[in-house]
């Protein structure tokens, strides 16, 4: 199912959580809501669920107007952020609770709930454990039983708030992996809200990046990683070196240094430029310009602190190529610029 | 408290032209739970017929006989004498249990002995034991013959049951589980760092006792005497029993308002009960005030 | 300005491990603990013996004809009555207030919480006294209550409303800080997954407070049944038909007839130790549960 975001705005006293946000979800794909706390994500998520209603604008399911509607009438699946799980219910009363309070006419007979709820347990690996209450659980099991509950009432939207947020790293990664399968399995129109980049960049389909309560950027992965559409994008994804400038025809002159420059729409004058520390290269040189203040191996990954004239910047690459170079703390070098991203100051 | 204060916040949003529907929240946040107005409603009208009406005419009848009326019906001798039986005692008794509801609780967190958990539990007997069956246990106690009454008054010579010590006692009983259960708690939150951190700067137990642990229970403390205190004044079942009820000496403000009733002066009773409601709020007013500023010196 | 009633007992009282610095010499602790438990045992343990004692004075003949004298009964009758009149309504109530000040955000909530508590910081025998200003044969609507045959003080609807001014705040101040610390996660989830507002409230709701709902109920029984100051002010003690417990020992201890009346006593010292042992093992066995109402 489709869902169609127009001008919503929300505001709680004084602060305005949505500024007007209009966004298009796909039927059947997985989208993600990345941004800070207080960006919007979550007030967004919850008024496409019906928790809360937005002081204007337009939502539409399936090209239809939804605002109206109360949460039980939008076949919306929802899985809250520390799951909701009713605790003094088993997992199997949980997932089976939706189908358990439908009106008598359209209630399926006990036989059928305990199969559904069966093939659901089954579908989030959690079978063994239906007779279990919530709080005998691990963070991990807790979060698929959500899912199971949600996905009980056959939702045709699935809005997942944090999904990740309260489990542990480990945990977390392998959930990740098993959810996206899950998605490419039966491909049900999901929103999920992240404040992890990382997370959202391995498991959507498209991100939407917000920002106070704004859309900065929609895009895929890919692009809003590689094509960052405002500073704001650039400095929220991922590690980037981040500096003031001043370009003249390809030439940042910054500080007492000068380096060349990949500039798209031929940005002149004062400026701000976006670096990723990928994209930063260093040859060593002995009379180059720069110098090495420091050099961190992390695991595989090296990173190399950089002065050019007193600005510091972050270069990184692995572990072998770093080997190859043969530089050393104290060592001068040349940079330079595989790709960046200018904005007029 | 929140509210949606959003009566001119209306052109608030930045730059985006947006047309914003005029917010529905007057005076509450807006809930996607059902039942709001039907719950306050029948919150706000069951607390206003039971609780608030009844009260205000408590005002209206005292207000019926004017300044001057009001002021000689609170002011006569009997009354200020019972002023005096009902607050002096409660504030003995108050004091009483701050000292020994403080020792309890102490002996209840601190230590370990066996039957604790009966003891921790016997505390709160004063909650649940009805008024009155205190009252009569008492004063069968401490009558001249009784089993506290007899060698007390054979060895020392003193009076309890009809003096002025015997309501004391009374009011002693209904208030120690307010010391107690409020100092409880913080004493068991107390961190014992700070303990050890005065231990290992050299101080005594005793130092350590007056200047870490005292100051930190002292709020706590205050208000359990406050409690004990306003329960004291307002008591009637426990005291009247063991009071002898002699107006001038032993007669209690209850007392003298229940007195007042039978004889149908219900303005005079009207009086008194505003005038016992006034003072307990006014000292109540004080003990709060001097225990935020404790707590204010204390905070952590 | 709380003068409340029932502040609550810890769940469980964790003693600090032995930490040598933390520790008082074995003398003192002995002093301290023997202090403490004297004291105890003089001004709580020995008035509910005497009870007791009082009470089987003459045998268990005295105490059985004692309480199944007419006029016992009928107070026994009419506490049962008023009981099962106000704490239902106090439970209706402080359900209700709890759901609203609880589940959502509104003005005035703190004012609204503070005059839920105001019963318990006004005298009880105030509490009778203001019905009787009231409904009273002097009262504001004495007359016109005359007028119209209806007869509140003095007869059982003052009793009940004595009653339940005194032991209103009882279940709704044990749920709003439980429902409060709950939150309204399950609710919206149960919401979300299409159940209607009676289901959710049923289903997901009540399975999740029924201990501290019992617990206040418990305590607002206790009180409910042992008042004494409120209702005797509006009872008129007539024997037989406005007595209640309390009342009823009363008149027979002023009559000296001590045995009967440490017997009906005693029926409320047994209630007082139920309702102890009923509290204890909720806290004991429910604590995290209750625990909103601890601080």
């Amino acid at each position: 199912m489709a869902i169609q975001v127009s001008g919503i705005t929300k505001r709680f006293n004084d602060f305005t959580a949505l500024d007007s946000v209009d966004l298009e979800v796909k039927s059947g794909e997985l989208l993600a809501l990345l941004g800070p706390s207080g960006s919007g994500k979550t007030t967004l998520l919850r008024i496409m669920a019906g928790l809360e209603s937005p002081d204007g604008g337009s939502l539409l399911l399936n090209g239809e107007e939804a605002l109206g509607l109360k949460p039980r009438d939008r076949q919306v699946g929802f899985v809250f952020q520390h799951y909701a799980l009713f605790r003094h219910m088993t997992v199997f009363d949980n997932v089976a609770f939706g189908l358990k309070v439908r009106p008598r006419g359209e209630r399926p007979g006990s036989a059928e709930i305990k199969r559904r709820v069966t093939e659901l347990l089954e579908l989030v690996q959690l079978s063994p454990f239906a007779g279990r209450y919530p709080a005998q659980l691990s963070g991990g099991q807790r979060q698929r039983v959500a899912l199971a509950r949600a996905l009980a009432i056959e939702p045709k939207v699935l809005l997942l708030d944090e999904p990740f947020g309260a489990l542990d790293a480990k945990v977390r990664k392998e959930l990740r992996r098993w959810l996206r399968k899950l998605h490419d399995d039966i491909h049900i129109t999901s929103v999920f809200v992240t404040h992890d980049q990382e997370e959202a960049l391995e498991l959507a389909d498209r991100v939407v990046v917000m920002n106070q309560g704004r859309i900065e950027q929609i895009g895929t992965p890919a692009e809003v990683y590689d094509h960052p559409a405002s500073a704001f994008v650039y400095e929220f994804l991922g590690q980037v070196n981040r500096f003031d400038c001043t370009v003249e025809g390809g030439i940042a002159h910054v500080g007492g240094g000068a380096l060349a420059i990949p500039t798209q729409g031929g940005v002149q004058g004062p400026a701000v430029a976006y670096v990723r520390p990928h994209d930063l290269g260093v040859t060593p040189a002995s009379a180059g310009p720069a110098r090495i203040s420091g050099i961190h191996v992390v695991g595989p990954d090296a990173r190399i602190d950089i002065d050019l004239a007193g600005l510091s910047l972050e270069a990184e690459m692995d572990r072998e190529r770093l080997a190859t170079l043969g530089i050393a703390a104290g060592d001068r070098c040349a940079i330079h610029i595989d790709r960046a991203r200018v904005f007029a100051r | 408290m929140v509210a949606a204060a959003d009566s001119d916040g209306a052109l608030a949003g930045k730059g985006g032209a947006v047309t914003v529907r005029a917010p529905v929240p007057l005076f509450r946040k807006p809930s996607i739970l059902p039942g709001f107005g039907l719950t306050l409603g029948f919150t706000l009208s069951y607390l206003g017929f039971i609780v608030l009406v009844p009260l205000a005419a408590l005002i209206v009848r005292s207000s019926g006989l004017g300044w001057s009326g009001f002021w000689s019906a609170v002011t006569t001798p009997r009354v200020l004498a019972a002023f005096e039986v009902s607050f002096g005692l409660s504030f003995a008794a108050a004091l009483t249990n701050a000292i020994f509801g403080f020792l309890v609780a102490w002996v209840l967190v601190r230590y370990d002995f066996p039957g604790k958990r009966l003891v921790d539990a016997l505390v709160d007997l004063p909650f649940a034991l009805p008024t009155a069956v205190a009252g009569i246990a008492l004063s069968a106690l401490y009558a001249p013959n009784g089993w506290l009454g007899k060698p007390l008054n054979e060895l020392f010579g003193m009076k309890v049951a009809f003096t002025p010590l015997g309501i004391a006692i009374a009011l002693t009983f209904i208030g120690l589980p307010f010391v107690v259960r409020t100092v409880q708690p913080i004493l068991q939150d107390l961190p014992a760092e700070e303990e050890e951190a005065a231990a290992s700067l050299g101080a005594s137990r005793f130092q350590t006792f007056c200047s870490v642990i005292l100051p930190a229970i002292l709020p706590a403390l205050v208000t359990g005497f406050a409690l004990s205190f306003a329960r004291g004044v307002g008591e009637y079942g426990s005291v009247i029993f063991i009071a002898g009820n002699m107006p001038g000496l032993t007669e209690i403000l209850p007392l003298l308002i229940v007195i007042k009733l039978e004889q149908y002066d219900y303005a005079g009773a009207a009086a008194v009960g505003t005038a016992m409601l006034g003072v307990s709020f006014v000292m109540l007013l004080i003990l709060n005030l001097l225990q935020q500023w404790m707590r204010s010196r204390h905070a952590r | 300005m709380p003068a409340d009633t029932s502040i609550t007992a810890p769940a469980s009282i964790p003693v600090p491990p032995g930490r040598s610095a933390l520790t008082e010499p074995t003398w003192v602790r002995a002093l301290l603990i023997g202090g403490a438990l004297l004291f105890l045992a003089l001004f709580l343990l020995l008035p509910l013996v005497a009870v007791f004692a009082e009470a089987l004075r003459r045998g268990f003949g005295a105490y059985w004809l004692a309480l199944t004298e007419p006029d016992a009964v009928a107070a026994i009758e009419l506490t049962l009555i008023v009981a099962a009149i106000s704490v239902p309504a106090n439970l209706l109530f402080g359900v209700a207030a709890s759901w609203c000040v609880a589940k959502f955000d509104f003005r005035g909530k703190n004012l609204l919480i503070t005059l839920i508590d105001l019963p318990f910081s006004v005298s009880p025998v105030i509490s009778g006294l203001i019905y009787v200003l009231l409904f009273g044969m002097n009262g504001l609507f004495g007359s016109y209550l005359r007028d119209m045959g209806v007869q509140i003080i003095f007869a059982v609807p003052g009793l009940v409303l004595a009653t339940i001014f005194v032991t209103f705040p009882f279940v709704a101040r044990e749920l709003i800080p439980l429902m409060q610390e709950q939150g309204s996660d399950e609710e919206e989830a149960a919401l979300v997954l299409g159940a209607s507002g009676w289901q959710t409230f049923w289903r997901v709701t009540i399975p999740n407070i029924k201990w501290g709902l019992l617990y206040g109920v418990l305590l607002c029984n206790a009180r409910a049944m042992g008042e004494f100051g409120a209702v005797s002010v509006v009872s008129g003690h007539i024997r037989g038909e406005t007595n209640t417990m309390p009342l009823h020992v009363e008149i027979l201890y002023n009559e000296y007839n001590f045995v009967a009346a440490f017997a009906v006593a005693s029926l409320l010292a047994m209630l007082a130790l139920v309702t102890l042992v009923v509290k204890t093992a909720l806290e004991w066995r429910f604590g995290d549960e209750l625990a909103a109402s601890r601080h």
